[in-house]
């Protein structure tokens, strides 16, 4: 993928392009040019996504003022409140309306409570933030050592086994996962609460201690899919880069190898799964907070659907694809941090 | 970039290779048929166990049980695996559920793989213009967070098997499309392309006759290991019930009644929850071995 494409032993930098980085790095430095024109793109990107989502919830049958009032509310009273909440114009009108206030930072009201839409999302976004946050954790904190163990001896037993164990962790569904936890974990033993969310400021313990099931529900598949995909880059890295031969023939242990000379290299493939997972992943805590009870913002959307709150739905559907694009962009930019050839701008 | 798309698709693994490289040739080959031969042994069976089983055997109905009857532990007579809350067999439930999820499943790749696999082929094929407009519009959907997609449109336009259908085809045509687009991109610098072009081959007929035979087995291991994704995801809807409606069965649905009950019957989640690991894992293994035979050539 994007492992090294030239044979180059990293710290040696090829002539060529170290006198035009020179001028460009002030003048308009690639990693600049490349943040603009990426955000750039992200623009139709996000427009896009508004007018599908704004589209796809105008085919909902059903409107808020008709959930709110209920099935017995007669066709005066519906109308009445349609009005009220501005729900009976054109949905290119609503659009429009919400468009300006978004773009101005302001997402509204919720039609169900009437509290501001960034309340609310500021109230559930760190939950969902720090589940994904410990997910991530789970996965990587296991992955890497298990890909760099399997990948010493390619076709070893311990390299059998984590395949055997990850294929069978691919197949497992996120939710089959989180009943088995909380079968064995809360049911069985009883050592973790089964649902519920403690916030932080009843003490940190407490508040890791209720994330523990669900982030290792979506923590574990993840960590099968990052130490195959790792250890399939590792395997790759040691078998046809001339900088490994090289590290070899100058003696160089082959831990040391793999360690600091392969893995180094193949973190960038990581490092691109896990930006683009990251866009999947928030939007797979939908179904993990509603079986934990998490107060999240995936259940803020599932609730939300339900109640035909559109402009909530609206919302979090933004700021699911703003995660999505911001860590494709995040990514991008890690690369040219981390990679030499790209900070100079000779891709 | 367009590998990392789907999560699976790029799990290669090269050890397998380098581990037959040692091996005799023989045994290679023969574990090599083996590892196809035993994911689709087993997906053979399930299709024919939920398609042909209730034929074959008289199995009690999987709706409208007698609540009387609920609750029976496994092996009561006449309840094989047992009967659920609502004293429906659970046997039967299974396979009249893996019946639904498995053609869902299927529905939803040959649509993905149609319409998702011509598409990017276009535009892999012609470029330009048709290029960009495509596959902006496939960044739309691919940015856009995919259960969110299948929520809202299996809200918009009710649950039924038929909506879930459409609501997960919704992301398997922008993933088949940027796998077609990749092999296509490829391809198109092949010199037989090159002659086919040369001979004045119409446009439709290079892509039917000459890029789809060599996309397709690229396509077909990724239609394999989309099959365990679309059965997870629709469990997934069922689950939060958005899928099949409840009184029909499906795993997903099968699930969710079984967790109100955890504690007192775990059975009820188990039963389920293996029939959907045994049948991802064999539709998985199908595509991983697939892929590692057909790319080891």
């Amino acid at each position: 993928m994007t492992t090294a494409a030239l044979p180059q032993v990293p710290g040696t930098r090829d002539p060529r392009v170290s006198r035009t980085s020179r001028v460009t790095r002030f003048a308009g430095s690639p990693v600049l040019r490349l943040v603009v024109k990426r955000l750039l793109m992200a623009i139709p990107i996000m427009l896009g996504v508004t007018v599908l989502t704004f589209w796809v919830l105008s085919l909902i049958p059903g409107n808020a003022a008709q959930q709110l009032l209920g099935p017995e509310a007669t066709p005066e009273q519906v109308a009445q409140l349609e009005e009220q909440l501005g729900l009976n114009r054109p949905g290119y009108v609503r659009y429009g309306e919400w468009l300006r206030g978004a773009v101005t930072g302001d997402l509204g009201r919720s039609i169900v409570s009437n509290q501001p839409v960034s309340d609310l999302l500021g109230e559930r976004l760190p939950v969902t933030g720090e589940l994904v946050l410990l997910a991530f954790v789970v996965s990587l904190v296991l992955a890497v050592p298990v890909a760099l163990l399997a990948a010493h001896r390619p076709g070893g037993v311990w390299d059998r086994i984590s395949m055997v164990v990850s294929t069978a962790g691919l197949s497992v569904a996120n939710y089959v996962l989180a009943l088995i936890l909380v079968l064995v974990f809360a049911v069985q033993l009883g050592v973790l609460p089964a649902i519920g969310f403690t916030p932080l400021s009843e003490g940190l313990w407490p508040n890791v201690r209720s994330l523990i099931l669900p982030s290792a529900a979506i923590g574990l598949p993840l960590f099968c899919f990052y130490a195959r995909f790792l250890r399939g880059d590792l395997v790759d890295q040691m078998q046809q880069e001339e900088y490994v031969t090289t590290a070899r023939a100058k003696g160089v242990g082959s831990w040391q190898v793999l360690i600091r000379h392969a893995f180094r290299n193949s973190s960038f493939g990581l490092i691109t799964v896990v930006g683009l997972n990251l866009g999947a992943l928030i939007g797979g805590t939908v179904i993990i907070e509603q079986i934990f009870a998490l107060p999240g913002i995936g259940q803020m959307l599932l609730q939300a659907i339900n109640t035909r709150d559109f402009i909530m739905v609206q919302a979090v559907v933004v700021v699911f694809a703003l995660v999505a694009v911001v860590a494709n962009l995040v990514v991008d930019l890690l690369y040219a941090v981390l990679d030499p050839r790209i900070r100079y701008g000779s891709r | 970039m367009a590998v990392a798309e789907t999560p699976i698709s790029v799990t290669d693994h090269p050890g397998v290779e380098h581990e037959h490289e040692e091996a005799p040739a023989r045994r290679g080959r023969w574990r090599r048929s083996l590892g196809v031969a035993v994911p689709g042994g087993m997906v053979a069976l399930i299709v024919a166990a939920c398609f042909l089983g209730p034929v074959l055997f008289d199995l009690p109905s999987p709706v409208g049980g007698n609540i009387l009857e609920s609750y029976l532990p496994a092996f009561s007579p006449g309840h094989l695996l047992g009967t659920d809350p609502n004293g429906n067999d659970i046997l039967s439930r299974l396979l009249y559920g893996g019946r639904a999820s498995l053609f869902i499943a299927l529905a939803v790749n040959v649509l993905g793989l149609v319409v998702g696999g011509t598409l990017g082929a276009l535009s892999g094929y012609l470029g330009g213009v048709v290029d960009t407009v495509i596959m902006r519009v496939l960044d739309v959907l691919i940015a856009f967070p995919s259960l969110v997609l299948t929520l809202a449109v299996a809200q918009a336009l009710g649950p039924s098997m038929r909506n879930t259908i459409f609501a997960l085809a919704f992301f398997s045509i922008p993933a088949f499309a940027r796998v077609a687009r990749s092999a296509v991109l490829r391809l198109r610098e092949m010199p037989f392309m090159a002659a086919a072009q040369l001979c004045g081959t119409p446009a439709w007929r290079v892509l039917f006759k000459h890029l789809a035979p060599n996309t397709a087995p690229q396509l077909i291991t990724f239609g394999m290991l989309g099959m365990g994704i679309v059965i997870i995801i629709e469990g997934a809807l069922s689950f939060l019930g958005l899928g099949i409606p409840d009184p029909a069965p499906s795993w997903g649905n099968m699930v969710a009644t079984g967790q109100l009950s955890l504690s007192a019957t775990p059975m009820l989640v188990v039963w389920p929850s293996l029939a959907l690991l045994v049948t991802v894992l064999s539709f998985n293994l199908l595509g991983e071995n697939l892929r590692a035979r057909w790319s080891g050539r």
